[in-house]
């Protein structure tokens, strides 16, 4: 765990950032995800990393503690990401890997698999008013982006 | 005809009263060359299986192959596994492109796995790990799962050359079984999807419990998958019926009595076939709560509007206050049943309905439901009044034995009765839904008048059972070869499998 911590914190992703780990707790983390695409690129999203006491052998869990309007992530910080999804879990994945597939979802979303069926329809019928939504949500509800 | 079934009736004389022998007596029969399916359309060949004999069974399969493929029984399995255990097919499939196959059935990768590091497909990562300069010297590694150095020869990898050390490998197994997998174990490299055969996962797993565990769910999953065996879904019941054909037929299992369609798994439902049955059940589970209010069991006789409570199965009713004699379905005049227009079990179809509003149709379509639901519904209670029937008679019989009128071979045409009743009326019920799902058409009318007929026969004959002892005994097994009769008529015009 302490080198996979070591690891993310020295590879400098622009993306994950402010990563902490409560000294008393090693399986929880807390970071920001700072997206590049439009509409997310004008916030950060602080997000939290569950490790189970079986990790590796078992997938971590992910949580948005910010609001996020996304296909692919629901109202109470849910996400689907089918890497850590206990099927398909594979002791040998990094939480790097697991970090850099949860921001390609984050910029790309994936409207074929939603949690939140709504904003799906929105993102593939009507775009423009998806990113509007999304980009007043954001707004509204993301954290300052950290300095670069 | 019916002297074939007469022989039969006298030899029959079995201990265990079970009349699916009684009607399959293929070995008595003088008739041995005709092909039993076309006489009896449910004619169904399997047997029942212990645990023991299913694993000899698999166990043939499974070194006839690695014989002929010389491969170790352990990959014969992983091949019989995910191909249904088609022995020939899978021979003539590695003969024609062994690779192939084995890349499909997930054995081998479909790239050779490089020779200088084990942990191939990590590359993305390796750019995090290669800067750490404990890395591969000449008697150590890293294990890329947990992370710690390790001797060499702790480590072991599949077919794709993944390399993780022997306790990783120990704990992934463990933590999978857990979660109820066992031939769905794979490589733990991300990406990699290369199943982990038994031989490999035996050799890892030393806790007893778990190894234990471990096999009793591989020979599960080998079970399911394949075509001619199936476990028997009664509770606890270890059985498994093997069966050469996969057919929507009925099988019963030997050690518990649980009876079921071999294909589905769920109870027998001919004449319906399988996806339809389910259809209806999901159905009537999702509209159980309108269908609630129909299900109650009284209703008032149509004549002198006195309750009724109906505690028969036999649906031809007789009001205990005015003698009034109705059907319970229909509430209509009884005599009408009797005669060729007995039309209770038909639904008939409003014609201009296309033209209505949509909340006619909503209300049409309840309407239709609701009709084939109750008369499914009431059917099914009926069979468990008949049950208590069943009860009673056997009370019966007793008493007269004991007080010396006939012995008991002498009644012994009662319970053949009441369980014909109970035959005849478990296939009525589930033609119901059948009938429910059927586009109006000729064949519909032709249905609907078989099960008209079918229906009418059956209540006559449950009256005729719940006043057996004031019933003639010719009659009443005339009546028994009539209904019995109309039931194969139907199943054979009908039951497609």
């Amino acid at each position: 765990m302490f080198k996979e911590l070591g690891d993310i914190r020295a590879s400098g992703l622009k993306a994950f950032r402010d990563v902490q780990v409560d000294e008393s707790n090693l399986l929880l983390w807390h970071g920001v995800i700072v997206p590049d695409n439009p509409p997310y690129n004008k916030g950060a999203f602080r997000i939290e990393i569950n490790f189970p006491a079986e990790y590796p052998f078992k997938p971590p869990k992910i949580h948005f503690r910010t609001k996020i309007y996304h296909p692919n992530i629901d109202e109470k910080g849910q996400v689907c990401l089918p890497i850590i999804s206990a099927e398909n879990w594979k002791p040998a994945t990094k939480t790097d890997q697991v970090i850099q597939a949860l921001v390609a979802l984050v910029n790309d979303p994936e409207p074929e698999h939603p949690l939140r069926a709504d904003l799906a329809e929105e993102y593939i019928k009507d775009r423009k008013k998806f990113v509007k939504n999304a980009e007043e949500f954001t707004k509204k509800h993301s954290e300052r982006r950290p300095p670069e | 005809m019916s002297s074939e079934e007469c022989d039969s009736d006298m030899e029959y004389s079995d201990d265990d009263c079970c009349y699916a022998d009684y009607y399959n007596t293929g070995d008595d029969c003088d008739i041995d060359h005709i092909d039993p399916s076309k006489i009896d359309p449910e004619f169904f060949i399997f047997e029942c299986l212990s645990v023991e004999e299913v694993e000899r069974l698999l166990n043939e399969n499974v070194e006839l192959l690695s014989s002929s493929l010389q491969i170790t029984p352990s990959l014969a399995k992983v091949l019989l596994h995910n191909h249904g255990w088609a022995v020939q097919d899978l021979i003539s499939k590695y003969r024609s492109d062994a690779s192939l196959l084995l890349v499909q059935s997930r054995i081998k990768p479909p790239h050779p796995p490089s020779k200088t590091d084990g942990s191939s497909s990590h590359s993305s990562q390796s750019s995090l790990s290669s800067k750490d300069s404990l890395e591969d010297d000449e008697n150590q590694k890293l294990c890329p799962v947990c992370v710690m150095l390790c001797s060499v020869d702790v480590f072991s990898s599949l077919a794709c050359g993944h390399k993780f050390c022997k306790d990783c490998w120990t704990m992934h197994f463990e933590v999978q079984i857990i979660q109820g997998i066992s031939t769905g174990m794979s490589c733990m490299a991300q990406q990699c999807n290369i199943l982990a055969p038994e031989d490999f996962v035996l050799t890892l797993l030393n806790k007893p419990a778990l190894r234990d565990k471990y096999q009793q769910f591989v020979f599960h999953d080998y079970v399911k998958s394949h075509p001619q065996l199936r476990f028997c879904p009664g509770p606890n019941c270890q059985v498994v019926i093997h069966a050469k054909e996969l057919k929507a037929k009925r099988a019963v299992c030997t050690n518990c009595k649980t009876s079921f369609c071999f294909k589905c798994g769920m109870d027998y439902h001919a004449p319906t076939d399988c996806s339809t049955i389910k259809k209806w059940l999901t159905k009537c589970a999702d509209d159980s709560e309108t269908a609630n209010y129909i299900s109650a069991h009284t209703k008032d006789c149509p004549r002198c509007h006195i309750c009724i409570e109906k505690n028969g199965g036999c649906n031809h009713m007789q009001c205990y206050s005015c003698k009034h004699e109705f059907c319970w379905m229909c509430l209509g005049d009884w005599k009408a049943h009797g005669s060729e227009y007995y039309e209770c079990s038909r639904y008939k179809e409003n014609p201009n309905i296309a033209h209505e509003s949509v909340h006619a149709q909503a209300r049409e379509a309840l309407k239709k439901y609701l009709h084939y639901y109750e008369r499914w519904e009431n059917h099914s209670k009926s069979l468990k009044l008949e049950e208590q029937t069943l009860l009673t008679i056997k009370t019966r019989i007793n008493q007269k034995v004991m007080n010396a009128s006939g012995t008991w071979i002498d009644w012994q045409y009662l319970l053949d009765a009441a369980m014909l009743l109970a035959k005849c009326r478990y296939s009525l019920q589930y033609t119901y839904p059948y009938a429910y799902y059927m586009e109006p058409s000729s064949r519909k009318e032709l249905f609907e008048y078989q099960q008209a007929q079918l229906e009418a026969e059956i209540e006559n004959l449950s009256w005729k059972v719940e006043r057996a002892e004031t019933t003639d005994r010719g009659d009443l097994e005339n009546q028994m070869d009539i209904a019995e009769k109309r039931r194969t008529t139907l199943l054979k015009d009908f039951l497609e499998v």
